[in-house]
């Protein structure tokens, strides 16, 4: 993986193979404390501990039918963030859900790129149009706080009968959310 | 900006588009959204879907994704499926393939075999 972003994209996936009903992304960029955090939450089946601590392992994987058992998802976006600094936090509760935490030291030399945060949140949205995303962008630095909301719930209640994959709010959702990554300085990060 | 406002348009005009073709999903494409898939750039096969779909106004082609199927080595791998048809498997996708499906199989329904790499279930 390349980026942050491409990270994040397979970390809600795992959301969405838990059963996750609605799934909560959080990218808070803190000046101050030198730090990009990204934070997913879900709602899904979530695990024991004995899961958890095994989902941290590359040659593990939850699926059964798989023959190659092999799961590099958690493994390599933890390992990204260790080698430079950075932690990684799982927490879960079994029919509760799981929460993520991975920070970033935001001017590490050898940090990821953020990358396509946008591109990511879009394919998310648009392929698993029936949860629901809540999404919250944060920069922060000494002098202002920038923050964005997106919540595909609000977008549905006002789209009634329309699904959210119709062209037209294919669109509407890329802009919004270009519009809130450039609001709060999640561009080039 | 954005509004919640600028939906409510979209409404009216997706509930005409809606009643003249009765609305149904006529094809469906599954993009595989796995580890390895991401890591060979099925975002931007992804993406790419969604904008031709958007510029070309096809309100009548679903895109979601799936997770990892197995088909590592030709990733990223993307699932073409027709109701009452054998669904269609094509590999090594990249953003100028996608153009080239949208445009040959979808739009006009000529599947493009040089990229398929399975047939059927």
């Amino acid at each position: 993986m390349q980026d942050i972003s491409l990270h994040l994209l397979d970390i809600i996936e795992n959301s969405v193979r838990a059963q996750a009903k609605c799934v909560k992304v959080r990218v808070l960029q803190n000046v101050v404390k030198n730090r990009l955090r990204i934070i997913v939450e879900d709602d899904g089946t979530g695990m024991d501990s004995h899961t958890l601590q095994k989902a941290q392992d590359p040659f593990y994987t939850s699926k059964e039918e798989r023959v190659k058992k092999v799961g590099l998802g958690i493994p390599l976006f933890k390992q990204n963030a260790e080698q430079v600094g950075g932690a990684f936090r799982m927490a879960s509760e079994p029919g509760f859900g799981t929460v993520l935490t991975v920070d970033f030291p935001l001017d590490h030399i050898d940090r990821m790129p953020l990358g396509n945060l946008k591109d990511t949140l879009l394919n998310s949205i648009i392929g698993h149009p029936d949860l629901d995303f809540f999404i919250h962008l944060l920069y922060r630095d000494k002098v202002m706080e920038l923050c964005f909301h997106f919540d595909t719930k609000a977008i549905r209640e006002e789209l009634g009968d329309i699904p959210l994959t119709y062209p037209d709010v294919i669109e509407y959702i890329d802009q919004s959310l270009y519009e809130g990554i450039q609001k709060t300085n999640m561009e080039d990060v | 900006m954005k509004t919640l406002a600028d939906l409510k348009k979209i409404r009216e005009k997706a509930q005409e588009d809606l009643k003249l073709r009765s609305g149904n999903t006529r094809v469906k494409i599954v993009v595989g959204m796995g580890t390895s898939g991401i890591a060979m750039g099925a975002r931007e096969v992804m993406k790419t879907f969604l904008e031709e779909i958007a510029t070309r106004n096809l309100t009548d082609v679903l895109v979601t994704q799936t997770g990892e199927k197995g088909l590592s080595s030709i990733e990223p791998v993307v699932d073409v499926i027709e109701e009452g048809k054998d669904s269609i498997t094509y590999g090594n996708m990249t953003p100028d393939k996608v153009k080239k499906v949208i445009a040959e199989h979808i739009v006009n329904g000529r599947i493009v075999s040089d990229y398929v790499v399975q047939t059927g279930n």
